[in-house]
């Protein structure tokens, strides 16, 4: 059922590639500036966010945006056009994330480890007692922070999808098609995702509100 | 009929993103109205749902845009220069790395290489000296000839015999042609059959060396 649905949706987005995306591909192919510009400009910033989501860090992030739009710029004629440009151009980007975050993973989790020690001890120090419900936040930037810190506490695979979906409001076909995997992975992934979020900010916020639900 | 709460908290994230169907959906409505647990579950999935959505996205550091637009344009150059043909893309892209890489032993290299060549072409000319190719005529009939004869030279096809030296100078290799017959080299046939004519004008004075020597054979008659 899962792949058949996965089978549509890529098939759907064979003929979904835009007129725009589509003039956009022929301007990077012919080397107009214009068309460079434009795809800086499109995706520069969402690439950014996303690739800074999944790994944490300015400067890794840094270098691993210039990879991607090197790989973008120097793979355009070989882009099949079976995805939509911007699938594409995530998938890229995740992928790099992802290579990046497979060799440096043990000396960025140290470095968490340590730093996450002490913002504990300053975020129980100095925040009061959030009231009978810590979910009551408001989206103000100490929640912010904390949801950020989560993120980064949950496993890469989850945290991507998470990220995807409810960062980049992706579609669950879309997101598929990027991670390149079944919809029904998908559905599961975001679903841990969300849990494993669930449960550092319940024990963050409220020690042993989170044993309630296991 | 009851659904468990396992159950129902798997279909939460399908809930949440409202992808349920009617059904389900309306079972899991009556489960969250009958669960306190089950429904503060939910309520904190969508919350941090919620969150999530409307985190403020990180700044682009103004540097990694200029960084950017550097890697465009770069890139633009390349494919102009290229014509839009992938492989003529890589290699401009290779040629251009090689330039960048090689610029500055450019010209170390190159007063290398003419060092080189200079330093070269002395030896080469005095080597030169030493292995100049010399011809000698040396009358075969020498001083044993009645002086009243004299040599006519015959119409006949010179014989060339060709042998190659070692380093001290011993015949290693040898091969004869005649314009009848061509030899190769097969020392143990031919040796026997080969007298070598006395020469000590010539190796009297010649240092052994390496190399290859022909010698030319014209047959003569003398009358007197």
């Amino acid at each position: 059922m899962a792949d058949s649905t996965l089978t549509l949706s890529i098939n759907s987005s064979q003929s979904s590639l835009t007129e725009e995306d589509a003039r956009l591909l022929r301007g990077l192919r012919a080397g107009i500036e214009s068309a460079y510009e434009e795809l800086l400009n499109r995706y520069q910033q969402p690439v950014y966010s996303m690739v800074y989501r999944l790994l944490g860090d300015q400067n890794d992030t840094g270098d691993v945006v210039q990879e991607v739009f090197l790989k973008v710029f120097r793979s355009v004629n070989a882009f099949k056009e079976r995805s939509s440009l911007r699938t594409w151009i995530y998938r890229i980007a995740v992928n790099e994330a992802h290579n990046h975050r497979r060799w440096f993973s043990r000396h960025k989790r140290r470095e968490v480890a340590i730093e996450q020690e002490n913002e504990n001890h300053h975020c129980f120090d100095t925040t009061p007692d959030p009231g009978p419900s810590p979910f009551d936040f408001t989206l103000d930037r100490e929640t912010h922070i904390l949801l950020e810190r989560a993120l980064d506490e949950i496993s890469p695979v989850f945290r991507t999808a998470v990220v995807l979906r409810d960062i980049e409001g992706l579609g669950y076909e879309e997101i598929a098609e990027i991670l390149q995997i079944s919809l029904g992975t998908v559905k599961s992934r975001i679903l841990r995702g969300r849990e494993a979020l669930r449960r550092v900010l319940s024990e963050r916020l409220e020690p042993g509100f989170a044993t309630a639900f296991i | 009929m009851s659904i468990s709460c396992n159950h129902v908290r798997r279909q939460s994230t399908a809930y949440v993103d409202g992808r349920l169907r009617s059904k389900e959906q309306a079972g899991v409505v009556t489960h969250l109205a009958e669960c306190q647990a089950c429904s503060s579950y939910f309520e904190q999935v969508s919350n941090i749902r919620s969150v999530l959505n409307v985190l403020p996205a990180p700044v682009m550091p103004s540097g990694l845009q200029t960084r950017l637009k550097v890697i465009a344009s770069r890139e633009r150059a390349s494919v102009l220069e290229s014509r839009g043909s992938r492989f003529e893309a890589i290699w401009a892209r290779w040629k251009f790395r090689l330039s960048e890489m090689m610029r500055p032993l450019a010209l170390p290299a190159t007063g290398g290489l003419l060092s080189a060549v200079l330093l070269f072409g002395t030896f080469v000319l005095m080597i030169g000296t030493t292995s100049q190719i010399v011809s000698y005529e040396i009358p075969l009939c020498g001083d044993n000839s009645e002086p009243s004869l004299l040599p006519i030279a015959l119409q006949s096809n010179p014989v060339v015999l060709s042998m190659t030296l070692d380093a001290s100078g011993r015949i290693a290799d040898y091969a004869i042609s005649d314009p009848g017959t061509t030899f190769t080299s097969d020392p143990q046939s031919h040796l026997g059959s080969i007298t070598l004519p006395s020469m000590p004008t010539v190796f009297a004075v010649a240092q052994p060396v390496s190399g290859d020597i022909q010698i030319h054979l014209i047959p003569l008659a003398f009358r007197q």
